[in-house]
């Protein structure tokens, strides 16, 4: 290719691949350490060589056959490092180990607890970037206004406002006083086929998607506001305005484009947050997702679950961000000299 | 510092004062949080009983009282755990730069990646049950933030003229981040450590409501509300007072940390 233009678009492109390069090679450590986190939490479990060597159950009991499954599974009587080499190749192989509950592959069980976490969180995530870029630009259009103000004391209540005292604040009003929402469940015992069925799940969804939604709300809204709020003043958003744009058009457009990349990054970190509003939610509604699961395998000490799900949990994080943060350099050419 | 702190800053001040007043006389109310009466179990609030009684018979008023102290303090010593283990990781990688940084970067990310809850239930149901179980399981998933913080001061803080100065005049690298970089970052750390108190007091709340938080009898206003599920349809009081108190305290600590941000910020000169 000859030509400045063409010159030009190479160096770009070079800068992007340099980037992309990078922090793929970053992500590899991350990983990495991922697995040894989840490693390290297996050596907590009781029953693991820590508490075999000091003859001390740490005060649970776990049956011996459990125990004896433990060992089995992960090779307990082995010197660490080569323990280590072995997790690492049934990882490799997305051997995740049997449950110790009903005998049956950890991948099974997770993939059976999946589409019910997906349904409650996607909606929770959609809810949640419907609701917050809307609030955050119009509170960010006008810093200090009155849009701005009410809806910053509002979303700190938000922010502040524990989840699950929330959900039986919910259930409480809505559920038992009013009775127009159902306590908890997926759908209700007799469920009603067609159009009514399909209202009956949405009335079983709404309670705990907005639990789900609103913490995130609080933090995703702030976050398009700042953005906003300081994109607002800067030359182009003067410019689009002096070239005759309306000011709704100018906020959108302009100053709303730039406070979006801080946002596409943090999507991924949102993902683990959500995560662990979902033990909480689902526990107090009932939902037979993975944060029950998670939760239940832990007070049944089903330790290939828990290690499985966390695992799954780290590694699924590590994906989204990369994710993100790609995809924001492919928008924006300056993240590629900086990261 | 006070002095530059917005009005709503002040009043969470005080909030946070009284609070911690409420938990210097709580020991007080003891005696009436424990005692069970049967035949009073379930009673919605009245001048007697003004946050009604629990499924026991005990006074709810007097149970959220003396959970005050249990609550404030966990989330206090957490976050302080959280604060000294993220400084010293994040201001270490700050100050050090080049592959100290990118390996330690790589720790905080490692650990940012995992749901907080995920590793709050498992160090917490794994671990013997006792405070000091609850308080590292807490100070050792929160840390990443407070470290990222501290990196990003310190490296702010290390290319200004009296940290190179120590340098210059021979000072070690301890001495510069304790003596130097540590005093001056000493607003941040308050900040970050206000978010944290308020993060642990909900972290723990969140795990004694869960069931894997503080071992009985020792009640905190998570442990309360853990038994308001089973009687949601007899006694919204059991959901609504707990529940009040931790909300109160949590946006108090968070009502402070946003006024002292504000308050350094504007003053570091924009």
């Amino acid at each position: 290719m000859v030509g400045a233009a063409g010159r030009l678009r190479d160096s770009g492109e070079r800068a992007l691949i340099r980037f992309l390069v990078r922090r793929i090679a970053l992500a590899i450590p991350t990983l990495f350490g991922i697995v040894v986190v989840v490693f390290l939490l297996m050596h907590l479990a009781p029953g693991s060589p820590a508490s075999a060597i000091g003859g001390a159950e740490s005060g649970r009991r776990v049956s011996a056959a459990a125990r004896a499954e433990m060992r089995r599974l992960y090779g307990l009587d082995r010197p660490l490092p080569e323990r280590f080499v072995q997790w690492l190749g049934r990882v490799a192989r997305f051997d995740l180990g049997e449950s110790f509950v009903d005998r049956r592959p950890v991948s099974e069980r997770i993939r059976e607890a999946l589409p019910a976490t997906l349904a409650l969180n996607g909606l929770a995530l959609l809810l949640t970037l419907a609701l917050a870029i809307p609030i955050g630009v119009a509170a960010g259009g006008r810093p200090e206004g009155p849009f701005d103000r009410t809806s910053a004391v509002m979303l700190f209540a938000l922010y502040s406002t524990p989840v699950f005292w929330a959900a039986l604040l919910l259930q409480t009003l809505l559920s038992v006083k009013l009775g127009w929402l159902p306590l908890y469940g997926v759908s209700s015992d007799a469920a009603p086929e067609g159009l009514a069925g399909l209202t009956d799940r949405l009335a079983h969804l709404a309670l705990p998607v907005t639990c789900l939604t609103y913490g995130s709300l609080a933090f995703v809204a702030r976050l398009v506001r700042s953005g906003v709020a300081e994109a607002r003043s800067q030359d182009f958003v003067t410019a689009a305005l002096a070239r005759g744009l309306s000011r709704r058009q100018a906020l959108w457009r302009h100053a709303f484009r730039n406070a979006l990349l801080p946002v596409v990054t943090l999507l991924g970190l949102l993902l683990p947050g959500l995560l662990s509003g979902s033990v909480i939610v689902e526990r107090i509604f009932a939902w037979p997702g993975l944060g029950r699961l998670y939760f239940d395998s832990i007070l049944s000490r089903d330790y290939p679950v828990v290690l499985g799900l966390s695992l799954i949990g780290g590694v699924v994080t590590l994906a989204a961000t990369l994710a993100a943060d790609i995809a924001a350099a492919f928008v924006d050419p300056r993240l590629r000299e900086s990261a | 510092m006070i002095r530059r702190l917005p009005a709503s800053g002040r009043v969470a001040l005080v909030v946070v004062a009284l609070l911690w007043l409420v938990a210097a006389v709580s020991p007080l109310f003891a005696g009436r949080a424990a005692e069970i009466r049967l035949d009073e179990r379930l009673q919605a609030p009245s001048r007697l009983h003004p946050f009604g009684t629990d499924d026991l018979g005990r006074d709810l008023a007097a149970r959220v009282v003396v959970a005050t102290p249990i609550s404030l303090a966990i989330g206090l010593v957490a976050a302080a755990v959280s604060l000294v283990v993220g400084f010293g990781i994040g201001g270490a990688a700050g100050y050090f730069g080049g592959v100290t940084d990118l390996l330690l970067s790589r720790l905080v990310e490692v650990v940012l990646c995992f749901p907080v809850l995920f590793l709050l239930l498992a160090l917490a149901a794994f671990l013997p049950p006792s405070p000091a179980t609850v308080v590292l399981a807490i100070g050792l998933t929160t840390w990443p933030s407070d470290a990222r913080y501290a990196r990003a001061e310190i490296l702010k803080a290390k290319s200004l003229d009296y940290a190179r100065a120590a340098k210059a005049a021979g000072a070690g690298p301890l001495r510069i981040l304790l003596r130097h970089l540590l005093p001056n970052a000493l607003a941040p750390l308050l900040v970050s450590a206000a978010f944290g108190v308020s993060w642990a007091i909900l972290a723990e709340a969140a795990l004694s409501f869960l069931g894997v938080g503080l071992p009985p009898p020792a009640a905190s206003w998570g442990g309360i509300l853990s038994s308001a599920p089973a009687y949601i349809e007899e006694a919204w009081w059991l959901a609504l007072f707990p529940g009040l108190a931790l909300f109160a305290t949590v946006s108090a600590y968070n009502l402070l940390a946003e006024s002292l941000r504000r308050a350094t910020t504007e003053a570091g000169g924009k």
